[in-house]
């Protein structure tokens, strides 16, 4: 199997790309995104289990040609999230070069080894190491011990609870929100020019990090990534306080799946769960 | 600067001692991986080997939402009233240098001609006690800014650690003076001498240096090459000791009245200097990035004589898109 | 003293400019208040609508009249539109006044030519008044005002009386196409009228203010006439919360609109970086 390097300087020589969206390491080893615009830029460009950013978001942040075509370096879950831009209109197909990486699951911080404990848990749910949707594939996936999944403990124990013990768990976490938006920027599915957040006539969402504007925000944030979250919990990786916005994100997964038997980004020419219409979609749950 | 000898449980009976309605204590304690200052947390960490907290103390002294003034509409009239403030004082227990350093830094813009008495207050009603720090990774650079492990600007009080049990209290301001005075009578004076570790600086950088470039290269590759990775959230502004740019605005409670707050804001958004026109002066990532830097390096300093900026390294450990700041501003100086 | 406190002031009379641009005159609540408020030509103030936030422009009137305070605002933003909707005898905030003003004191024994384009009128409008109310202390006066329209027009019965003044000369242009039948003024964009009415630069201090690409255009117009950078006066905006130099937006470069500014020279504008 040729290597990302090789298949990278190969797109960037004959000019098939303008530029490659990748990973690379910095003088301290830390692996950070990076673009590579030359033959000699590609010499830089890694994988690995630090490989954690989801690039996916660069794809509406950076101007792509009209009839250009970029290069993106892409594990499973953020192939997803390409999927999905494809899906929702906001890039074509042939736009974009896929290089899939076999991925052997990856671990938040540059200091955390690879091992059982530090491997995110969306990794074990990765059904499809593989790239699903590809132009070349590179890299070799190494057999990992999946991770305990400890969000489901506390998913579950959500269930169980009354509006009310759900609404104080979240008035806690919501507290902590210092309305950075991290959550929104590193999100590839939040690609709107102007975000609601910035709306001001009229004030769709109060701007303050109080209880009322944190709850705004982070509910209406949810509320718009229903049926089109992918699952690569960037937002709460990025979070600087420590919310978990995934429990959100991966409930509105839940409902997605169990009454509409939909998943996003899964295929380009499916059509989106928000953006069609079935007589018989399920309305019960709605309350 | 006087000098005593303080033992642990000395700091244990200090914080026990302290009458909780007159004192709030601010101090770092452990939440899973991480450290955060905690407000009257039973379980403070004095320990010079503790990573920097996720966050700075600066919500403390410039509050991430804060009340201006309420207003009141009553018939056609309308009335403004001041907001109550917390008579509380607060004891900051084993800050960081580069967070202590961070107060003396922002008085400068909180007090150029117009006085923000919001932070003065608050800057007033607080006893800082620093701690000599043991901590270094790859994000920090202290020393380059004109910090260091022992430096004391922003402390009333300081402490460095003797051995396992005793700490060397440094008195060093008339504030810290009255507060040893008051609630640490009894300690022994200290006469010998100081051993603390050497910091080792990963991107040792001049700042006058790096001042001198930024203001000639306004135009660079550098700020199109972070830009463009850079994702635009303000997680380094809000996470930084020194950020302060911030927001204000109006909050109704009802129809007839409501409160004027000011908010914590940052260069990083795009709507930040957008006009109502649609004219945005900054419309770029690119644009956006060069300010925070040049802002922190060069205009800042140009104005007030100091780096916007102690070295804390929270910005960088914390970037979504791992963007060190240090690594920009070494590379500049090394040029 | 909490610095971020406005005063309450009373509005005494709205004027219809434009279809989109007003002017409020406005009036402390506090007569020792009114009394006490000291400014220069050129210094701007933050307006506040309560329940809806604070906005920043000129001063518009001159402190020569000090009985009350003008501001002319276009209808743009939150706080703009608000506005737009207050009636005669509502409440609003001011604070203020804030930033630099025109060097007035070195004008005097000079001309003055005053350039102004669309809303761009209102802080000229201020220093031209002031220059009017002590006339005797100025040379020759020229005004040249354009719009894009008739109808965009501002302070329209003042440009008649400033027509008619002695020791004036006042040119009113609209840009081709935004003439009426009826206009008898100058058909024209601004800076092709200064270089028809051609000014002298001998002794002479220009104020300018409008839209950037009037401005760009008018420069080399001036240059050409013999203006010296140091003569060409102008007024900068950008966006603002604060205005006391602290909030961190209206930053160009090191220098503070809000507190540096809002009066530059050309001179001073130069050495400005490539970011407003």
């Amino acid at each position: 199997m040729p290597d990302l390097i090789e298949i990278a300087k190969g797109l960037l020589e004959s000019k098939e790309v303008s530029f490659i969206i990748g990973y690379t390491k910095d003088r301290f080893g830390r692996v950070k995104p990076y673009i590579a615009k030359s033959v000699e830029d590609a010499n830089n460009l890694m994988f690995d289990h630090h490989s954690i950013h989801n690039l996916a978001v660069y794809l509406t942040r950076l101007k792509i040609p009209e009839n250009g075509r970029v290069g993106i370096v892409a594990k499973s879950c953020d192939i997803k999230a390409i999927i999905a831009l494809i899906q929702e209109n906001q890039i074509k197909r042939e736009q974009v070069y896929i290089i899939g990486m076999n991925c052997s699951g990856v671990v938040t911080h540059s200091t955390d080894e690879w091992k059982k404990e530090n491997i995110q848990i969306k990794c074990k749910y990765c059904a499809d190491k593989a790239p699903m949707l590809y132009d070349a594939v590179a890299g070799t996936a190494e057999p990992f011990e999946q991770p305990d999944d400890t969000q489901e403990v506390l998913m579950q124990k959500l269930e169980t609870m009354s509006s009310a013990e759900r609404w104080d768990f979240w008035a806690k976490e919501f507290e902590k929100c210092i309305k950075c938006y991290a959550c929104r920027q590193v999100c590839p599915m939040c690609y709107c020019e102007q975000c609601l957040a910035e709306k001001n006539q009229p004030q769709w969402i109060t701007t303050s990090p109080t209880p009322a504007g944190n709850f705004s925000w982070n509910i209406i944030k949810a509320f718009h990534m229903a049926g089109r979250c992918v699952g690569c919990h960037e937002c709460e990786r990025a979070c600087p306080m420590g919310i978990p916005l995934t429990l959100l994100t991966r409930k509105m997964g839940m409902v997605a799946g169990k009454e509409f038997n939909y998943r996003h980004g899964m295929a380009i020419d499916q059509p989106t769960l928000v953006g069609s219409y079935n007589f018989n979609d399920n309305e019960d749950f709605i309350k | 600067m006087k000098e005593f000898i303080i033992n642990t449980d000395e700091i244990a009976n200090l914080i026990s001692s302290l009458p909780a309605d007159k004192w709030d204590i601010l101090a770092p304690a452990k939440d899973g991986k991480s450290f955060d200052y905690v407000l009257s947390s039973d379980k403070p960490i004095i320990n010079s080997e503790a990573p920097p907290s996720k966050i700075s103390f600066k919500e403390y002294f410039f509050p991430k939402s804060e009340t201006l003034f309420y207003y009141k509409r009553e018939a056609n009239e309308i009335s403004l009233t001041e907001p109550k403030f917390a008579e509380k004082k607060l004891l900051v227990l084993a800050a960081k240098p580069c967070d202590a350093a961070s107060l003396p830094i922002l008085s400068k813009v909180f007090n150029w001609d117009y006085k923000d008495e919001f932070f003065n207050k608050r800057v007033n009603n607080s006893v800082i006690i620093g701690l000599s720090c043991a901590y270094s990774d790859e994000s920090c650079f202290c020393t380059s800014v004109g910090l260091d492990r022992n430096n004391t600007k922003g402390s009333d009080i300081f402490l460095t650690p003797f051995n396992d049990k005793q700490y060397v209290l440094s008195v060093v301001s008339d504030k810290g003076d009255s507060f040893v005075k008051e609630f640490l009578p009894n300690l022994t004076e200290f006469t010998g001498t100081k051993e603390t570790k050497e910091f080792i600086d990963n991107k040792p950088f001049d700042y006058k240096k790096t001042k001198d470039w930024i203001a000639a290269n306004f135009e660079n590759k550098i700020w199109a090459e972070t830009g463009e990775v850079c994702i635009g959230c303000a997680q380094c502004a809000f996470v930084c000791p020194t950020c302060h740019c911030f927001d204000i605005v109006d909050e109704n409670c009802d129809l007839n009245c409501g409160r004027r707050i000011k908010n914590w804001d940052a260069c990083q958004f795009g709507v930040f200097t957008k006009h109502a026109s649609g004219h945005n002066p900054r419309n770029s990532q690119e644009k956006r990035y060069r300010q925070r830097v040049s802002h922190k390096f060069d205009y800042y300093y140009e104005k007030f004589g100091e780096v916007l900026c102690t070295g804390c390294g929270r910005c960088t450990r914390g970037c979504p898109a791992g963007i060190d700041i240090g690594e920009i501003v070494f590379s500049i100086s090394n040029q | 003293m909490n610095i971020y406190k406005p005063e309450l002031v009373e509005i005494k009379d709205i004027i219809e400019e434009t279809p989109d641009i007003r002017t409020l005159r406005l009036q402390f609540k506090n007569p020792e208040t009114q009394k006490a408020f000291a400014f220069k030509a050129g210094q701007f103030a933050e307006y506040s609508v309560f329940g809806e936030g604070e906005c920043t422009f000129c001063i518009a009137s001159s402190p020569t009249r000090p009985e009350f305070l003008e501001c002319s605002f276009k209808m743009a933003g939150k706080v703009t539109k608000a506005m737009s909707k207050l009636n005669i005898g509502d409440t609003m905030g001011l604070r203020g006044p804030y930033g630099n003003h025109f060097p007035i004191e070195d004008m005097k024994g000079k001309n003055i030519v005053f350039i102004a384009g669309g809303i761009g009128m209102a802080p000229v409008r201020c220093i031209i008044w002031n220059v009017l109310d002590l006339k005797d202390q100025f040379k020759d006066i020229s005004i040249i005002y354009g719009a894009r329209t008739v109808a965009d027009l501002v302070y329209k019965n003042e440009l008649e009386d400033w027509k008619k003044m002695a020791g004036v000369k006042t040119v009113v242009t609209v840009d081709p196409g935004g003439e009426t039948p009826d206009w008898n003024g100058e058909v024209g964009f601004v800076p092709s009228i200064v270089e028809k009415v051609s000014p002298k630069a001998e002794n002479t201090v220009a104020i300018i203010c409008g839209p950037p690409i009037m401005i760009k255009f008018t420069m080399p117009v001036l240059k050409k006439l013999g203006f010296k950078d140091d003569d060409i006066i102008t007024t900068l905006e950008n966006r603002m919360k604060c205005g006391l130099g602290k909030c961190g937006r209206c930053n160009i470069g090191s220098v503070y609109v809000c507190k540096d500014g809002p009066v530059f020279t050309y001179t001073q504008m130069q050495q400005l970086p490539d970011e407003f």
